[in-house]
């Protein structure tokens, strides 16, 4: 009797399961594994004739025999490793800040002020970098009332540009785990590297970074993905040549119609993505469920 | 001259330290001096600026006025990676993410001590604390007692002139503690420093401690050894906070030579002796009806089964309330026959008590030279 019971109850128990996780089954497979399925089954073809596709690999060498391509593939991802290496020298300051030396109502507070700037679109908070740094800009016609420049200065439209842009828009994607790991540090622990002896650095170097690293590495990777998948930003500062991997992308499929290239260079940017994650992990010898959990 | 020969032997100095938050006076006024490798103890209810105290003399506050003196030398502009002093933290702080040797290593390390030296003196300092193999293990591997000894481990390896200790002994758990306790004291004698130790167990206090100084409301209520505490506390609160005691509410209703006549406001009456020593001054002018507060240890009552003179100046018949069984330190509650409040008598372990029941009457009695008053 009680066996018969038992098991009712265990498969009540698997269908409660199976309602709860079905959102997410649904989810995952409709919008993540469908699409890149069609992606990878688009790139591999060639158009032969009016609606006559055939199976090929042109798409792929064409990436690697047009200079153009690879050269934006690899500047992409070299910018977006250095703009998360800036992001999170800038991040880091703040985030101990904020995690270890202000307390209650003000630590609130400069979270928010953190936060408030993503309350707003992207596009508003780009066309607000634009507005700094166009010739007829503030920063512009502030040189010029200065007398440091004697005529407008075009600020937009180089990689600099770009690389401000895209730390200011990863910030707070940085400063969130990092602050999360941050406050999980003991102060003592902290005291006690100062008492026997370390240095401000060595205290750094040898107490809060090892701590803080699973926060570190999983910002890095948050940062990283956005930047290298970041379209708006390198287009409206870096303008026509700011060469960005997304925009090739966007030229296939919208400008060209030529979903089968633009298929195979999304399908390259995720290799590359999850390569660039891979070897990071490894370098800092840190587990994917370690740092995301 | 004299005073400067006898500053030289002092470890540690203060004198007249003072810290406030806001309003809050944290530690009030404190001088005292710590002689060459002796166990002081700072023993006080949690709140009472031992901590802030103890963070001072390491650096990690600075004090608003008053001067800290290690060797006769200031140390306040001094910061805590340049102290001669180093502290063993409530929790321990071993750096989880090294092993045991690199974290004994650590302070000579940041003092560019030859690697050879360090490599010599790590395994030189585990063997005396009895971890000769404990090097290559990870910290998370040691247990809470192996952890503590790592610890003091790691601040010893520097020859600190003051160690400090802020209750290490928190955290583990009843047997462990005492046993801990023994062993800090034999690792303090081995290594001839000079520690300070803060607390707020008393037995930990006085059982390691060759000086005590009882803290509350950021002062030092009294400092002495252990034995001075216990048997001739200075102040009510001393005599509340160390050991256990009857307390009793009484006013002096009769005075002579020899001492009072006390009505305690349960309707007690007894007699106590006036101070010989430091007290006996203040003693002079307490007049017929003074309010009292009186303390009397548990175990300075006799107590005999059934009716029986005990000889002593104060003595009652009383039944017992309860039995407290805890071994050696077993208690009988007993309630004095025409008095309300309840007698802690520590029950003697001798045969004729092994049967003793609740109900049954007996015969209790103390000297009066055993009751301490103090003003309330």
């Amino acid at each position: 009797m009680s066996a018969v019971t038992g098991l009712s109850f265990r498969d009540s128990g698997k269908l409660g399961l199976l309602l709860l996780i079905s959102p997410l089954l649904l989810w995952l497979s409709l919008f993540i594994l469908l699409p890149h399925v069609d992606l990878v089954m688009i790139s591999l073809r060639e158009r032969v004739a009016a609606r006559e596709y055939a199976f090929s690999w042109s798409n792929y060498t064409a990436f690697f025999t047009e200079p153009l391509y690879w050269r934006t593939f690899m500047r992409t991802a070299v910018m977006s490793i250095l703009a998360t290496a800036l992001t999170l020298l800038i991040a880091f300051p703040v985030a101990f800040y904020i995690a270890k030396m202000v307390r209650g109502r003000f630590k609130a507070l400069l979270f928010v002020l953190c936060l408030i700037p993503f309350w707003v679109s992207e596009l508003v908070r780009t066309y607000g970098w634009m507005i700094l740094l166009r010739e007829t800009g503030i920063f512009s016609g502030l040189l010029q009332w200065l007398g440091w420049v004697d005529q407008p200065v075009e600020m937009l439209y180089n990689d600099v540009a770009i690389m401000v842009g895209l730390v200011y828009t990863s910030m707070l994607f940085m400063v969130v785990p990092l602050v999360t790991t941050l406050e999980g540090l003991d102060d003592s622990l902290i005291e006690a590297a100062y008492d026997l002896g370390g240095s401000h650095f060595r205290v750094i170097w040898d107490v809060v970074i090892p701590h803080a690293m699973p926060g570190i590495v999983s910002g890095c990777i948050v940062v990283f993905m956005l930047t290298l998948g970041n379209y708006l930003t390198p287009t409206l500062l870096g303008g026509k040549d700011s060469l960005w991997f997304t925009e090739q992308i966007y030229t296939q499929f919208i400008t060209r119609f030529n979903w089968e290239q633009g298929s195979a260079f999304g399908m390259l940017l995720l290799i590359l993505s999850s390569f660039i994650v891979w070897a990071g992990l490894k370098l800092s010898r840190q587990s994917f469920t370690r740092v995301m959990t | 001259m004299q005073a400067q020969s006898s500053l030289k032997e002092m470890d540690l100095e203060c004198r007249g330290v003072t810290k406030t938050f806001g309003d809050f006076t944290a530690v009030e006024d404190i001088s005292f001096a710590i002689p060459r490798g002796s166990f002081f103890s700072i023993l006080g209810p949690s709140g009472c600026g031992k901590t802030t105290l103890l963070r001072m003399l390491a650096g990690f506050q600075s004090p608003d006025s008053g001067d800290i003196l290690i060797k006769g030398r200031s140390v306040l502009n001094t910061p805590p990676n340049r102290r001669p002093v180093n502290m063993v933290f409530q929790h321990l702080a071993l750096f989880p993410n090294m092993t045991v040797a690199e974290n004994v290593a650590y302070g000579l390390k940041r003092r560019n001590v030859d690697k050879h030296e360090i490599k010599t003196r790590v395994a030189d300092m585990l063997s005396r604390v009895g971890l000769p193999d404990a090097g290559g293990k990870q910290v998370s591997q040691l247990s809470g007692g192996q952890k503590q000894r790592i610890a003091i481990a790691r601040c010893l390896v520097l020859n600190p002139d003051v160690l400090l200790l802020d209750e290490p002994l928190g955290a583990l758990d009843l047997k462990l503690r005492e046993q801990m306790k023994v062993e800090l004291k034999q690792l303090q004698e081995k290594f001839a420093a000079t520690f300070i130790y803060i607390t707020h167990d008393q037995s930990e206090a006085l059982v390691m401690s060759d000086q005590v100084a009882v803290m509350n409301h950021g002062r030092f209520e009294q400092v002495g050894t252990p034995q001075a505490l216990y048997y001739e506390p200075a102040t009510r609160f001393v005599a509340g906070f160390v050991g256990e005691s009857n307390r009793w509410q009484a006013s002096i209703s009769a005075r002579d030579e020899r001492g009072f006549r006390l009505q305690t406001e349960a309707g007690l009456s007894m007699q106590a002796d006036r101070e010989i020593g430091d007290k006996s001054a203040s003693q002079n002018d307490w007049g017929v009806g003074k309010s009292l507060e009186l303390f009397l240890r548990p175990e300075s009552i006799s107590v005999a089964p059934g009716h029986q003179a005990l000889g002593t100046e104060n003595a009652y018949q009383g039944h017992v309330e309860s039995v407290l069984f805890d071994g050696a330190r077993s208690q009988l509650l007993v309630r004095i026959e025409g008095a309300l409040d309840l007698l802690n008598v520590s029950l003697p372990q001798t045969a004729e008590f092994r049967s003793i029941r609740k109900g049954d009457s007996v015969s209790v009695g103390w000297s009066s030279a055993q009751v301490q008053c103090y003003e309330v």
